[in-house]
């Protein structure tokens, strides 16, 4: 009984985490750097969910849409001030733009809601769903069922659109996608929009219970970095199963151990994938990580 | 114009010789962790002496000089560093983190500055140094309360523990393991959480498997809402006696009346509660100044730099005078009636506060009062 609630509660976690693993390898994909902003987005997610809230009497449901599309408008102003400026020069100039412009979202948010911890509006708020001794709050399944219908969205608009096959020519080869007639600026720029609306589709979907703070960034980040790095640098399917095996370490270890032993445990499961499989467990070479 | 300005230069330069030199103004340091994981408690903290210096009869008033110290030793040292740059001060209120009172008492020491603080942190008060006073009940006072209400009141035999890995969680900690064990209701489970945990759920598993019929918590403001949010959205409804951080009205801004309902904390007072009128006439011109609510660590902070004013009224000018005179004097505060123990701690009493699931105001249900 308890594997089951355990899996369960995993499931819940890892969903959100995915939601923020993938948009951090799309924009790895589409330019072939770290996006080092997208801790910050996903905080920036849970502070428009509880702006909205505070200013729409409307259920969290029906303000999602417009949370997912100003984070996606996030994402596109951080592509046009942290990406094309210096697209030309080396990644690093990149890494060190999304990183000014992450402490700058950080402290936009300090001054503008102050240091104090915020909580989002509930998805669903009703009572805890009991299937016997098995609980789950009515939240943790609203986050399943949402980032279910997320991940499912963004995989039918990759693989079954000429919009999403256009974002992956550029991300597979944007010469040869430029020279086929493929607007690469426009699709860069769209994958830096979809990744921030996923970053906000996780922050609504992490408010509720787990608050939000300015400076959660960091934070998310790490999690997504050591997800990615587990996964597969630069695979979908990778960040996905990596964000599982955080967010089991995270409930399953803690659970079983505690939570600094399951923190310590993750870290050197990475160490020990870093030495064993430097590629990740869905593969990919070593010498494009950042 | 030109021409003139050499003539407005040397003419300001003679005002300047000829002013008489001025006393140098007041100063009065206020480091506090405005920013981090204590922003909630430390923003009180200041605003409770911010207060206290606008609302003071003495003249001149002393101007304060608000520093953030963040929540490492090393922000509260810089902190102080600075503020002892800018010449002497009567006192210091210092910030309410343990860690950075720990890191700040052997320079109190060596510049001779008494540090006015609202730490919780019992160590704090343990160390023989003459130059720290604690507005804020210890944890061998709110400690022993918040224990005795849980078994006493409640009827509580299997508590479980939470408390934060800082010094201040580990400090109530075996205040609290002690006292559970002293009234026959040992900790059938206790677990430390670092305060960027944000998943609480394993620890709440583990608590209910272990057979616990109450959550007794130590932890900061925002770990308390964590896992009273995640308690509740879980469907665990045992009853909650938490720490001084959940009767701050921030803290129960985090959480629906729902969410509240059997939750109890220990505090020093709770201005929010009414009943005494100096204390709502506080309240109220806490509101007006600062567009929120009022907690127990302004409260305190207030009481102490009201006390430290009080010094400076009977003549105490220098740090050493203002330190000799908190260590003899009583003082009648809003929360209660102050007077170190010889160690500096001030505050002897608690309370317990209760909400009833229906608003985020807490009521004063029990009272304990101790003895310096």
């Amino acid at each position: 009984m308890l594997a089951l609630q355990l899996a369960l509660n995993t499931l819940a976690l890892a969903a959100a985490y995915a939601l923020v693993a993938l948009g951090f390898v799309m924009v790895i994909n589409a330019v072939g750097a770290v996006n080092f902003a997208h801790g910050d987005l996903v905080v920036a997610g849970g502070f428009l969910a509880v702006l909205f809230a505070t200013l729409i009497d409307l259920p969290a449901v029906a303000l999602a849409p417009a949370v997912i599309l100003a984070a996606g408008g996030l994402g596109l102003v951080l592509s046009l001030v942290a990406y094309f400026p210096l697209r030309r020069g080396p990644p690093v100039g990149i890494y060190v733009s999304t990183i000014a412009v992450g402490v700058m979202l950080q402290n936009a948010l300090l001054n503008l809601a102050g240091p104090a911890p915020r909580r989002g509006p509930p998805l669903l708020d009703a009572a805890p769903l009991r299937f016997g001794d098995i609980v789950v709050s009515s939240q943790a399944m609203a986050t399943i069922v949402a980032a279910a219908l997320l991940l499912a969205g963004v995989q039918l608009l990759l693989h079954r659109t000429q919009f999403g096959r256009r974002l992956r020519a550029t991300a597979q080869d944007p010469l040869m996608a430029a020279s086929i007639g493929i607007d690469t600026r426009r699709a860069i720029a769209f994958s830096f929009a979809i990744a921030a609306m996923l970053a906000g589709a996780a922050g609504l979907l992490l408010a509720p219970l787990h608050f939000v703070s300015p400076h959660d960034g960091a934070a998310l980040i790490l999690k997504a970095y050591v997800a990615t790095v587990i996964g597969g640098w630069g695979h979908v399917r990778g960040a996905l199963f990596g964000a599982m095996i955080v967010a089991a370490f995270e409930v399953v270890g803690a659970t079983l151990v505690s939570q600094p032993a399951a923190e310590a445990a993750l870290y050197v499961t990475l160490l020990a994938m870093l030495w064993l499989r430097p590629e990740g467990l869905f593969g990919e070479p070593s010498s494009r990580r950042a | 114009m030109i021409f003139h300005r050499p003539f407005s230069v040397l003419s300001i330069l003679l005002a300047v010789v000829a002013t008489p030199v001025a006393a140098e103004p007041l100063r009065l340091p206020v480091l506090v962790p405005i920013t981090g994981f204590l922003a909630l408690e430390g923003t009180s903290q200041r605003n409770g002496a911010l207060l206290a210096l606008e609302r003071s009869t003495l003249s001149p008033t002393p101007n304060a000089e608000v520093i953030d110290t963040g929540v490492t030793p090393e922000g509260a040292i810089t902190a102080f560093e600075r503020a002892m740059s800018g010449g002497k001060a009567p006192a210091v209120v210092a910030p309410m983190l343990g860690t950075q009172m720990l890191a700040l008492l052997p320079l109190a020491e060596r510049e001779k500055v008494p540090l006015v603080t609202v730490s919780g942190t019992a160590k704090i008060t343990e160390l023989d140094n003459p130059w720290v006073f604690r507005f804020f009940p210890g944890d061998d006072v709110v400690k022993v309360a918040q224990a005795r209400y849980a078994v006493e009141k409640l009827g509580t035999r299997k508590p479980a523990l939470l408390y934060q890995t800082t010094a201040y969680g580990q400090s109530g900690r075996q205040h609290l393991a002690e006292q559970f064990a002293r009234l026959g209701a040992p900790l059938v489970f206790e677990e430390g959480l670092a305060p960027t945990v944000k998943d609480v759920l394993p620890a709440l598993i583990k608590a209910q498997a272990a057979g616990a019929d109450a959550l007794i918590l130590h932890l900061h403001a925002p770990s308390t809402a964590l896992v009273i949010a995640q308690a509740r959205a879980q469907g665990i409804d045992l009853p909650i006696v938490a720490g001084s951080a959940m009767h701050q009205p921030a803290t129960a801004a985090l959480l629906s009346p729902r969410d509240l309902a059997g939750v109890c904390a220990e505090t020093a007072s709770s201005p929010i509660s009414g009943g005494d009128p100096a204390m709502t006439e506080f309240a109220t011109a806490y509101r007006k100044r600062f567009s929120t609510e009022p907690d127990a660590f302004a409260v305190a902070q207030y009481d102490g730099t009201m006390m430290v004013l009080a010094a400076l009224q009977a003549g105490a000018g220098k740090p050493d005078e203002v330190r000799a005179w908190l260590a003899a004097n009583p003082h009648q505060g809003l929360a209660m009636r102050y007077r170190s123990d010889g160690k500096g701690n001030m505050a002897h009493d608690a309370a317990i506060v209760c909400y009833d699931g229906k608003s985020r105001v807490p009521a004063i249900v029990q009272r304990y009062t101790g003895t310096p």
